[in-house]
């Protein structure tokens, strides 16, 4: 019989202490264990592969309600382990089949690793997102319904909204790129992420910047960017975190 | 509203205020890739966004019906 039990992988560290990572529950309530090996820490605990395993995962993937409980579960996991030291977030769903194959994948990464969590060291990520603010509805004049004219005074109305609302745009990617530009220089690095779906945030604005920063955890980015927003009255903008470093804990191919 | 109170408005650092859709975004589109032995092979990122897109917006579109 193989064994039904897999191990999750949450993220990968230095100096992660096991007991007292141990008051945050894993996922499923189980209890996080730290795998030791080469100077990094990887924080695991055991799940079952009929949830977790290749069938599992094809099909609760696509389970909202699974999704969510797993993305908070993982993000509590890894938000304890930055309170030990630089941490290297796991994506969703790495699962090994037993404390061998973890370690196994340390020793493949080990280096890229390394460079990771220097790079991450002592260091936040902050998210900011900006939205084209709404565009003023044209001038409601009301159309002269019948008459010489009225169809050709229509068609030149829809023609100057479609430019208004293409030059609205325009400026709101260049203020974006400006806005990314200047935050870029309070962060030590900066990546850009895909814009979201409207239907996804539910914001009325189309987002035009949906930007990750890493920032030293003693820059007080946030106020930064509270500071710089009136400069581009065209963008709502929102500054969420510190995160852990998600976006730049990345490993180059070796 | 102005962009200054949206900005001071939508900061946090709570977890349980995280939206998914920003977490989804750095869990599976960003972060450490390591092969793992469970291999899902829509583990390609793209597909299970795609999916996941789909799964979202179906979700939040029966919401506002209600």
């Amino acid at each position: 019989m193989a064994d039904r039990t897999g191990r999750y992988l949450y993220a990968i560290g230095r100096g992660i202490d096991e007991e007292e990572i141990a008051g945050t529950p894993g996922l499923r309530a189980a209890p996080l264990r730290v795998v030791e090996h080469r100077g990094l820490a990887a924080v695991v605990s055991d799940v079952d592969l009929d949830e977790f395993g290749e069938g599992g995962l094809r099909r609760n993937l696509e389970d909202l309600q699974w999704l969510e409980d797993v993305a908070r579960t993982h993000d509590a996991v890894v938000r304890a382990a930055t309170a030990f030291g630089p941490t290297a977030p796991l994506r969703l769903a790495t699962v090994c089949f037993d404390d061998d194959q973890v370690r196994s994948r340390m020793d493949q990464w080990h280096a890229p690793l390394v460079r990771a969590l220097d790079r991450v060291d002592g260091r936040v990520e902050f998210s900011v997102k900006a939205y084209a603010a709404q565009p003023e509805p044209a001038g409601q004049a009301a159309p002269a319904a019948t008459g010489p004219g009225a169809g050709a005074a229509y068609l030149q109305r829809r023609k100057e909204e479609t430019l208004r609302r293409e030059m609205a745009g325009q400026d709101a990617a260049r203020d974006a790129e400006e806005l990314y530009t200047v935050l870029a220089e309070h962060a030590v690095a900066g990546r850009r992420l895909q814009p979201q779906d409207p239907r996804l945030t539910r914001h009325e604005g189309t987002m035009v910047l949906n930007a990750a920063y890493l920032v030293d955890a003693d820059e007080p980015f946030a106020d930064t960017v509270d500071g710089a927003v009136d400069r581009w009255p065209g963008l709502q903008v929102e500054v969420n975190g510190p995160w852990p470093p998600y976006s730049f804990a990345t490993l180059e191919e070796q | 509203m102005t962009s200054t109170s949206v900005a001071s408005r939508a900061r946090t650092n709570l977890p349980q205020d995280v939206a998914l859709v920003d977490l989804l975004d750095r869990l599976l589109g960003t972060g450490v890739v390591l092969a793992g032995d469970v291999v899902v092979s829509l583990a390609g990122v793209d597909l299970v966004r795609i999916r996941l897109q789909a799964l979202l917006m179906t979700v939040r579109g029966s919401e506002e019906e209600l």
